[in-house]
Order: structure tokens, then sequence, then C-alpha cells
């Protein structure tokens, strides 16, 4: 499935770039992340309770970023594997200048397997928006806030909710 | 097709279950009809620790009118909406709406509540409950609120129910009188789940003029939602055929539609547009 | 004999039963001591697999046992493939996965513990370690993809075979035109409504193991697993009970059959393993799966010169019992019930990353009759002509049967113009084009629909089959003069049970009542093949009618012994023998037999007979089908408005359950056509993998079905009967099909892929891209 769409966050890029590859940022920003632990240079194992609604599903894996530059691009690799199913995606993360904010462009590829890519199919889409919106709310708050505040906790479904409608025009094909 | 281990409880009161539920917060879930949970369980999508059985608290099933409103209890299932003839008489979306989902078995067995609660995006009930300005009851140990239709669709899977809330009654505006009502959907062949629902609820004027529209759209984003676009082009309107395909035509205006298998999101959103025209043109009949 | 019974509506015996909820099958039976096994399954499609650990799932509460590919593969043999093809590559196929997997489903470990529940609890505290490898899943392409999914093999070709006769490049020479077509037939999924089964026990004293599995051919089963398993075929008891329906998926030997088996050896306990749906979806064979290339020559006149196909079969990554023999039934009815002087097919079987294909409803003749009835409607659409002419030009009249075709068979008999004649008439087809015309005047979006197919039935004799082709009853009269029928065939929802008691009541002149048919127990009914291949009645049926032959023939000279008469003078006659004045029933004389006190020197007592019967040849029913359908110009929906079929299986036995056959037939032919399709996506896996997706079709989406029959006796066995098990799956689709690219040819369309969804349709209509 492909992935691709575009997000504009009002914070400088800079700040932007550096949360989007901070690995206590990440922890806290990517929805159901209960662990980010560096295993190697930007290489990091991950554990996820990821889901939409009751269907949930525990996810070990890895976290890999790629080709850094800052604060213009880098590339994410995820690999995570649970009792569901497993996940995978590659994908290109840019991030422009716009009017003082960042516009995030992304554009990957995901595949999913097991019990989530047999059953879900009707799904899948809803669900991988749906995710992408968590984090870039919760990225978008992290660059926002100040480096001396502590770090914003993220009700992902209610802040969803207010960002949801507007922020993201993306599109998604299989 | 087995579900994880997991506990049961059936209380018998309101109370109880409330009380569980903020006694087991996250690793709990509430069973109404199970008609969406258990499919789930048994594939270990969902694998709750705790499930707390609502169907043997009394008083939870019942469809009456009060205080200017059809007031329907969330254990209510699809079949006694379907059945009911004071409904057909006073608010026909309702039972409209209740047969055309699933099979005879899943109605008999499905209820409203369980069904607006678990928010499928490809339900039936939450493109009804919009279209009629339903208000949903939650009730909690903190107490109870109204959540309006509007409101309570989040996202996919997702409500504006609290942790700790149960959804507890629908209420509806009783419909006023020259109230035109249709739901129609593109069933999906295999799952009977709504390729596109379109709900409509329409008040005409004397002349025979659209005073007010409400439409409610399933099956096509994430959620369903208010076709607002096709409401204000349909307010104050004469309802001919050219209007009516008109208004009928912003049937996604603004909308991120999903695709699938089964229907691309351009496919989706073009038959929201024909359902649209085609429940609105039946509703003002 | 007289006819009370043959030819008439007889309710199923099975039945009352059935709805009930009284039927025993494999679930319904439960054993003191019984251990459940659930399996692990490969979630990726192609993967090495690097390590398991099952030490915490062997600790989990209420485990057993649980067993891997290592501790299996040396001990149980491999699941077998029957087919014998030349060149044929037939992977080593083990019960479990040993070091890789091939197939998303594909069983890696089975977990055995005191109940479901803790099974399947188990099964996710097993950790495999996988090193994912990229998978083959394009048809067309794995013939040439790097990736090798049997490395030893070195390519992914199972085998290539070329069949048919006459000169096919002169034959597409002499044409006046070419319609040359690339052509899909989708992956379907048999789904039927009893997934698979199977309950295992051993009895260590008397070394003696029983299975009861959900199977259309315990015989042959036993046979097999016999061998899997080491042990002698006379200490293995299988037993179909009640089985709710196969469609060819249940003609199999499958992994867990053997393994089931083997672990009840291993523990001396009962072992039971229901598949569930996803498994039923994954793991059990699924049907069609080829993708072809037309290329048909036609006089301008509509006379066919030749057919030429080209066919990548879809394997799968293994063969199970008749894989690689499927395509080749395909190739065997590409002429279709044409005079078509020369035919060539041209087979490349590929092993794919996917469950692998083998017999589902037809079996590779839906395939054929696709190919040729879809070819049919592209030479009228080519040469403007009316697509029941160019079938009508290209008929055998009914004078020259036995006819032979150029992929080396001979139609038994047939009228293929009476068929096609009494459907037209039933569905006024002049009248039917002219609603059209005007119809679509209207902007409505119409189309009609013809398919005249045969099929290829009453398989068959045991020269063209892999496990003898024959079949075998015994009849016996018992001492109270109840009449006991053993039936080799394995009935499994087609109603043998009432419309073999129909014949023998007949031939016996008994009440249907006092008749029990017994089917699918190997330790009491005698060999049989099983029941598949539309084969129960025109072969079963047939060794049952030898068998009451004989019987008769028997209770004919005890009876005459009885009346102190010669034999040739008895008139047998609604169960009585009788002779000047003086008569004794059947049962009279089989209670006779039985007591020896007053028989025949020269027989021996009691009163059976047992008989097989060996088909010379396979029979070929026949019909026409007409489909009207209406596309919605707005959403691209289909309606079919009108469904008439006239089919032709031979002398009907029980008209009732002949209907029901054809219903359910055209039931999944509605299926193929419009909804159903098995989708693996480019990394294997199966995202159709429940009825949420995947499409069967529900009474409501069924039109009415208006039926009637020709009946062109067979002269290949006595009772005239051909089979009409397969024929609804058979000759419906590319009428659906035809129907809807019918309706579509004002929009350039002359051929469409299945399923026709909507949004295909809709597309076309209005030139969506």
């Amino acid at each position: 499935m492909k992935i691709e769409g575009t997000q504009e966050i009002s914070a400088d890029r800079e700040r932007v770039y550096s949360a989007l590859i901070d690995p206590a940022v990440l922890q806290r920003c990517i929805p159901g992340c209960e662990k980010l632990e560096a295993t190697g240079e930007n290489t990091y194992s991950a554990r996820l309770r990821a889901g939409v609604g009751s269907i949930k599903g525990i996810f070990n894996g890895a976290v890999k970023l790629e080709d850094m530059q800052p604060p213009s691009r880098y590339r994410m690799i995820v690999d995570g594997k649970g009792q569901p199913g497993f996940l995978k995606g590659s994908g290109e993360i840019a991030l422009d200048e716009k009017n003082g904010a960042t516009l995030i462009t992304f554009s990957g590829d995901v595949q999913v397997g097991g019990t989530i890519a047999g059953v879900g199919q009707r799904m899948i889409q809803g669900a991988a928006k749906m995710m992408a919106t968590q984090f870039f709310t919760a990225i978008e708050a992290e660059a926002k806030a100040r480096p001396d505040e502590p770090p914003p906790t993220h009700g992902f479904f209610r802040t969803a909710l207010r960002w949801f409608s507007g922020f993201i025009r993306r599109s998604v094909a299989r | 097709m087995i579900p994880a281990q997991f506990d049961y409880i059936a209380p018998t009161t309101l109370d109880e279950a409330v009380a569980l539920l903020s006694q087991h917060a996250d690793d709990a879930k509430v069973l109404a009809g199970g008609h969406s949970l258990i499919p789930a369980m048994k594939l270990r999508l969902a694998q709750p620790q705790l499930l707390v059985d609502i169907g043997r608290i009394k008083g939870l099933s019942y469809i009456r009118e009060e205080g200017g409103q059809i007031r329907i209890g969330a254990m209510t299932t699809h079949y006694q909406i379907e059945s009911s003839a004071r409904l057909r008489e006073i608010c026909p979306l309702l039972p409209e709406a209740a047969g055309q989902i699933g099979d005879v078995q899943v109605r008999n067995k499905g209820t409203i509540g369980g069904s607006l609660a678990h928010s499928d995006p490809a339900a039936d009930w939450p493109a009804a409950a919009l279209a009629l300005d339903a208000e949903l009851r939650a009730v909690s140990s903190k107490g109870e609120r109204g959540i309006k239709a509007a409101d309570f669709f989040v996202d996919l899977f997702t409500t504006a129910l609290e942790q700790g809330e149960i959804l507890s009654e629908i209420r509806i505006p009783i419909p006023k009188a020259r109230t035109g009502q249709a739901y129609l959907k593109a069933a999906q062949p295999a799952s009977g789940f709504a390729v596109v629902g379109v709900a409509v609820s329409l008040v005409r004027d004397a002349a025979g003029k659209c005073e007010a529209a409400a439409v409610g759209i399933t099956g096509v984003a994430s959620k369903a939602y208010r076709a607002a676009a096709v409401e204000k082009a349909l307010a104050g309107a004469s309802l001919d055929e050219k209007m009516i395909a008109a208004a009928a035509a912003h049937a996604t205006d603004g909308i991120d539609a999903n695709g699938d298998l089964y229907a691309s999101a351009q496919y989706r959103k073009h038959l929201a547009a024909v359902y649209a025209r085609r429940a609105i043109t039946a509703a003002s009949r | 004999m007289a006819e009370k019974y043959v030819g008439q509506r007889v309710k199923r015996t099975e039945d009352p039963r059935l709805i009930q909820g009284l039927g025993h099958y494999v679930d319904d039976i439960k054993l003191a001591d019984m251990l459940h096994v659930a399996f692990l399954r490969s979630m990726y499609a192609h993967a090495r697999i690097t390590s398991i650990d099952t030490s915490e799932a062997l600790h989990a509460p209420g485990v057993v046992a649980v067993y891997t590919g290592q501790d299996v593969s040396s001990k149980i043999g491999q699941v077998p493939c029957g087919a014998a093809l030349p060149d044929l590559k037939v992977p080593d196929h083990r019960v479990l996965a040993t070091d890789k997997v091939y197939f998303v489903g594909h069983p890696i470990a089975a977990v055995v513990a005191t109940d479901r529940y803790a099974a399947r609890d188990a099964i996710d505290l097993i950790i495999v370690d996988y090193e994912e490898l990229p998978a083959v899943i394009d048809v067309e392409g794995a013939a040439s993809n790097s990736t090798v999914i049997h490395e030893h093999f070195g390519d992914n070709i199972a085998y290539k075979l070329t069949a048919g006769e006459g000169d096919i490049e002169a034959a597409l020479a002499s044409a006046d035109h070419v319609v040359k077509q690339r052509l899909v037939h989708q992956r379907l999924a048999p789904i039927a409504m009893e997934p698979r089964g199977v309950l295992a026990r051993y009895l260590p004293g008397e070394k003696e193991l029983t299975l009861w599995s959900s199977t259309q051919i315990p015989h042959l089963m036993r046979t097999q697993v016999a061998i899997m398993l080491g042990i002698p075929e006379n200490k293995l008891r299988v037993i179909a009970p009640e089985v709710g329906g196969g469609f060819g998926s249940k003609l199999n030997v499958y992994a867990e059959e053997a393994l089931l088996g083997w672990i009840a050896m291993q523990l001396a306990r009962p072992v039971k393993w229901i598949e569930t749906r996803r498994e039923n979806i994954q793991a059990t064979i699924h049907g069609r799966g080829q993708v072809g290339y037309i290329e048909i020559g036609c006089k301008n006149d509509g006379t066919i010169t030749g057919l030429r196909y080209n066919v990548f079969a879809d394997m799968g990554a293994y063969h199970q019992l008749l894989t690689p023999a499927i395509p080749t039934l395909t190739g065997l009815m590409l002429s279709g019930c044409y005079k078509i002087p020369a035919i060539q097919m041209n087979t490349t079987a590929v092993f794919t990353n996917k469950m692998a294909t083998d017999a589902y409803r037809g079996a590779g003749r839906p395939e054929a009759t696709h190919v040729i009835e879809r070819a049919m409607d592209m030479v009228a659409a080519k040469l403007k002509m009316d697509p029941v002419e160019v079938r009508r030009r290209n008929f055998p009249t009914p004078e020259e049967f036995p006819f032979k075709t150029a992929t080396g068979l001979f139609y038994d008999s047939g009228n293929y113009v009476g068929a096609l004649d009494k459907a037209l008439e039933m569905a006024d087809y002049s009248k039917l084009r002219k609603d059209q015309a005007a119809a679509r005047k209207d902007g409505k979006i119409i189309g009609v629909g013809v398919s005249t197919y045969v099929e290829i039935c009453a398989i068959g004799p045991s020269a063209a089959t892999p496990a003898g082709g024959w079949e075998s009853a015994t009849v016996r009269v018992e001492p109270t003069g109840k009449v006991t029928v053993l039936t080799g065939a394995s009935p499994h929802g087609q109603g043998q049970e009432t419309s073999f008691a129909q014949i023998a009541a007949d031939a016996l002149g008994v009440d249907l009542n006092d008749i029990a048919v017994v089917h699918g127990d190997t330790a009491i009914v005698q060999y049989g093949i099983g029941t598949f291949g539309s084969r129960a009645t025109a072969v079963g049926g047939t060794a049952l009618v030898l068998a009451l032959e004989e019987l008769t023939k028997k209770a004919t000279r005890f009876a005459a012994h009885l009346l102190e008469a010669e034999p040739e003078s008895l008139q047998f006659e609604d169960g009585k023998f009788s002779t000047d004045g003086k008569s004794v029933s059947i049962q009279e004389v089989a209670l006779a037999a039985h007591l020896a006190r007053n028989i025949p020197a020269d027989m021996d007592p009691g009163l059976s007979a047992t008989r097989f019967f060996e088909p010379k040849n396979f029979t070929f029913p026949f019909g026409t089908h007409i489909v009207v359908s209406e596309i919605d110009r707005d959403t691209g929906d289909v309606k079919l408005t009108k469904y008439v079929a006239v089919d032709d299986c031979g002398k009907v036995i029980n008209p009732m359950l002949v209907e029901g056959q054809i219903h359910g037939g055209i039931v999944q032919s509605i299926g193929q056509a419009l909804y159903e399709e098995l989708v693996y996506d480019d990394q294997g896996q199966l995202v159709t993998g429940t009825l949420m997706d995947y499409a069967v079709p529900k009474a409501a989406m069924i039109p009415w079905l208006e039926l009637d029959r020709t009946e062109t006796p067979s002269p290949v066995n006595p009772l005239g009967v051909k089979g009409v098990g397969e024929a609804g799956t058979i000759g419906a689709t590319p009428a659906i099909v035809n129907s809807i690219v019918d309706a579509l040819s004002p929009f350039g369309i002359t051929h469409l892929d299945m399923p026709l969804r909507p949004e295909l349709l809709w597309k076309i209509v209005n030139n969506a891209g």
C-alpha cells in the first residue's frame, strides 16, 4: 500500500526536524508507542500498542532513520511483528519551509501481513490515515512547545478530532 | 476463530456496569449484542481482558415517546426497531435503516447502541443518527451527559464516549409534520456493510419546498458525517429532479474518502452522490 | 422393473435429520479423553524458517504436546499427488513446513491441548524466526521469475504440456478471421458450509486407527493415509460421517488428516481438529486460477476452423491430490459442443506462493466452457452474427454421435439443438432481442447472454483416472426383509441416500422406507472411489443396478426353489415372485435364504450381491443457459432479470435432486461471474481472508431460475444417466458474462474478466478510466 500526503505544521523547520528524529519525542508521538530504545546509531527497537477503537495489537520491531539531511529530509524504515501480523514500511519525509511554517511531504510504502492483512483490508486505509494524523498532530504539538516546558501529553483521539479536518490532504492507494 | 481468554461479568444494573468499567479502565469492553465485538475477538484483533455484558441489565431495551422525543434504549435490537409499527408512522427512517442491516440473525441480536458505540465506518446506524439529529446519552460513574450525533463519531471505530462511559439511550426529536425520510445503501456483497449509505430526513413547507434537510452519509470516509453542503443546497429549494441532483452532487464535499478492494475512493464518492440523489428523491415523495 | 419411485420428486430422506440439527458431522462426535489440535500457520507467503521455539507453548496450561516439521517429517510420508503427467515436478510436500514456508496458511506447528481454547492460546506462544523471501504471485510471470520456490527444480514450472489434434497452424491460417483474447479465470474458494475436520482415535491394543474426516473419498483416503503413516491399510478405518458439502475441496488427502492420525498414535488419545473459516479460506484447496490466451479461427459464415489456448495454470506452492490434472480437464473440453477440426492447448503449469489449486465444482471444465463460450460470442461479434446462429452452425447433429472431438474424446450422445431450441422458446429469444433494441433506445443497458455447454461426467474409465474410475455397490436383504444398500460413493449433500433408495425400491418392489443406504465407512462398505466428478449416480448408481440385478437373479432361484418351479417361469412384480397362482415375497425369500434350511444345494445362504461397475466411457451432459441482465447506468450494479436453463443430464432419477444441483451450481456460477475472487496481494498476503471480503452469493442476490430439461439417455450405462452435479457451474458462468458483455457491446466491449463488479462496469459505462 502506498501512503503519501502532506501535512502543514505551524512551527519552524529546524524544530520540526529535530522533533521528528528525537527518540524521546518519537516515543511520545508514535501512536501507542510504549518503548523506543536506541540499539545503534539512528536505530531503535520499539514496542507499539497500535490499533483503532477496540481493535488493537502489540507489535515489537525496529525503527531506523537513514539518509539524514537536516533539516530537509530523511528516510524512515519501520519493521514490526506481533500477534495480529506484521507491518513493514519505508518512506521519505521531506520538510519545506512555507511562510514560517513547515510543510511535511511524506511518501512511502507500507506492507501489512497476517490477520490484519487477511481480514482488515476495508479498514487499512482508514487506519493508516488515522495513525498518520495522530502522529503529525502530536509532532506539531511537540515542535510548538517551548523547550523549557514539560513535554506535552497526547490525548490522541481528542487531538485527532481537533486537527482532523483540513490539515491532511493525502492520497492512499493500494 | 477462537478468542483469547477474557473474564466476563454480567451486571444487572447500569450503576454496577459503569463501576466495573471505571475499575477496569482500558482492559474492559462493553458487550452489547456482540455482533461486531465478538467477531473481532474471534480473530484476536480485539483482546479485552474483561467483557462487561450489559445484556442482563433490565430497562435498556425500549422504544418510547417522551418530551417530544423518541427514546430508544441502547440494547434495543435492530429487529425491534425494524418491526415497530409506531416508528414506521412517526420516524420511518429508523425501521428502514434497521431493515437493511446485515441479515436476519444479525438484526435479531445486534443492538442500536452497540452499533453506534462501535462506530464502524460502514455501519448503517451512524448515518441515521446524524440525519435524525440524535442525541446520544452516555452514563458513567460521574453521571450522565448527552452527546449530539454530529459530535459523537470521531474517527475510525472511535467515538466521543469517554473511558468508563456507556451509551444508554438514543434520543431523537419526533419529526415534524411534512417530514420525509429515506435510507438507501449500496451493500458490500460479502459483508452487507454499506459501501455507501445515505440517510435523509427533510421537512417540506406548506408549498412543498424543502424547509430543512439533514443528510447523514456512512461508508465513504473513516466515519459517518453530515453532508452539510447537500443540506445547504436543499434548504429553501424546490424538490425537483434538477435541484435534487445538484444538491446531491455535493455529497462528498470536503470529505477524504477511503477506498478498498471492492470500491475505490473515486467510485465511493460517485456512489455517495447517486445514493444521496436517490435518497433525497425518495424522502421527498 | 416398475418405476414407482424412479423419476419421481421424492423428498430427500436425509433432510428431516439435517433440518432438525440431528445430523452427526465430525465436530458432533465427541470421544472420552479427547484432545484438541490447533495449527500455527505461516503469515508469510515465502520465507525461510530460521528457528522455531516451542518451549513456552509446551508449558502453557492444558498443552499436551507441540509438534513441528522437524518432529514429524521423517515419520510421516508426503502429502500425495495422484496426477501422473510426463515430466511433472512434484515438490516434497511434508505435513508441516520444515525449512521454508511456501504460502500464507502453510502449517508450521501443531499444538495438542485439553481443549480448543488452550490449543489456540498456545499457538501465540510459539516463536518463529523467519527470513522473508520474495513471493512469486503473478501467474504469467512465475515461469521466468528469478525467485524459485522449490529451489532444486531450477524454475517455477511444474510441467508443460501440449495437447490436442489437428493441424492448428493450418486451421488458423485457413480462417477468414482469427479472434484473440486474453482471459482470466480467477481463483475461487470452494467454501463448503462445513469446513474440514478430523477426529482420530488409536487403540494401541488392537493397533487400530480410526479417522473420522469430512471427506468425499473415505476409501482413497484410507489407502493414502495408511501409506503416509506406514501402517497396514486393514488397520485403518476411515469414516466420513455427515459431510456438509465439499464441491471438490474434500476430494483430497490433506496434511492434517495424516497428522491427526499420527498424533493419536503417539499419544494414544483421541485428537480432534476442526478447521476455522479462516483456515478454510487459506489452506483448503482453491479452484480455477488460469490465465489464458485464446486464438479462434472462423470462416465468414461462422464455421470454426480451429482453436488454440495457451494457458498459464496456477498450481499454488504444492500439488494436492489432483492439482496438476485439473488443467488437463480444461484441455479435454475445449471443443465445447462444436465441431472444431483442430484444437491445441499449450499449458504452462507454474508454482506460486499460494495455496494449491485443485478440483472445485467443475474442475477444469468451467474454464474450458468459459473459453469456448466466450470465444463463440467474440466470433459472433466479429462477424456481426447472432451468437445463437454461430453456435447452431457448429453443432454436431444428433445423428453424428458418438461424436469425436479434436481433444480426443467421444461424446456419448447429445441433441444440442434440441436443448437450445427449448431454451430459446422458454426465454422467447426473438422477443428478448426486440425488447433489448427498444430498451437501448430508451438508454437502458440490457444484455442477453447464451451459453450452450457440454461437460464430461461419470468419471470415469479407470484408464483415465489415477486411482480407479469404477464404483461399487452391495445390496443385502436382511433376514427381516429390510434392504441395506452399501455404496462406495460418498454422498455429502447430493441426496443419494434418497435416489439410490428410489432405484433399489423399484428394482426390488419394496417400500422406500425399508431401504437404508449406507456409505462413508471403510469398515462397513466395500472399497469405493467416492463422490466427485458428477459420478455417483452414473457410476455408483450403475454398480447398484448391477448388484440389484444379481440379487434379483439369486432371489429368483431361491424363490423358484421355494415354489418348486423353474426360475424362468417366475414373474417378479411388486416384490413378489409368482407362478401358477403361488407366490412368495422377496422378504420371505430373504428369510429362507438366511435360515438356509431349504435352499438349492449349489447356492450360498443369505441374499446379497456385490457388484462393481467400470464405465467404458465418460458421459457428456449438455444444455443451454440464457441470461438477461440489466446494468444500472449510475452505479454499475448488475441485475439478472431473467434466467432460463435447459439441461440434459440423461435419464433423471429424481427431478427435485436434479433441480437442486442445477440451482446450486448456477448460484456458485453467479458467485464467480459477479462476486467471488481470492485476492493475493503482490506480497502474497491473502487479503480476502474472511467471508466479510470474500463474497459468496446470498439467496437475495439470486434471480428466479426457470428450469427445464431435455432427456437424451446415455448409452454408456444401463440407467441412461449422465450426471448433473457440476452442470450449473459449467454452463452458467459464461451465460452470465456473455449477457453482461452483450449489454456493454455498445460501449465497444467484447470481453471482460470476472468478477464483474459494479465499479468495473460503471467505469466502462461512464468512461471514467
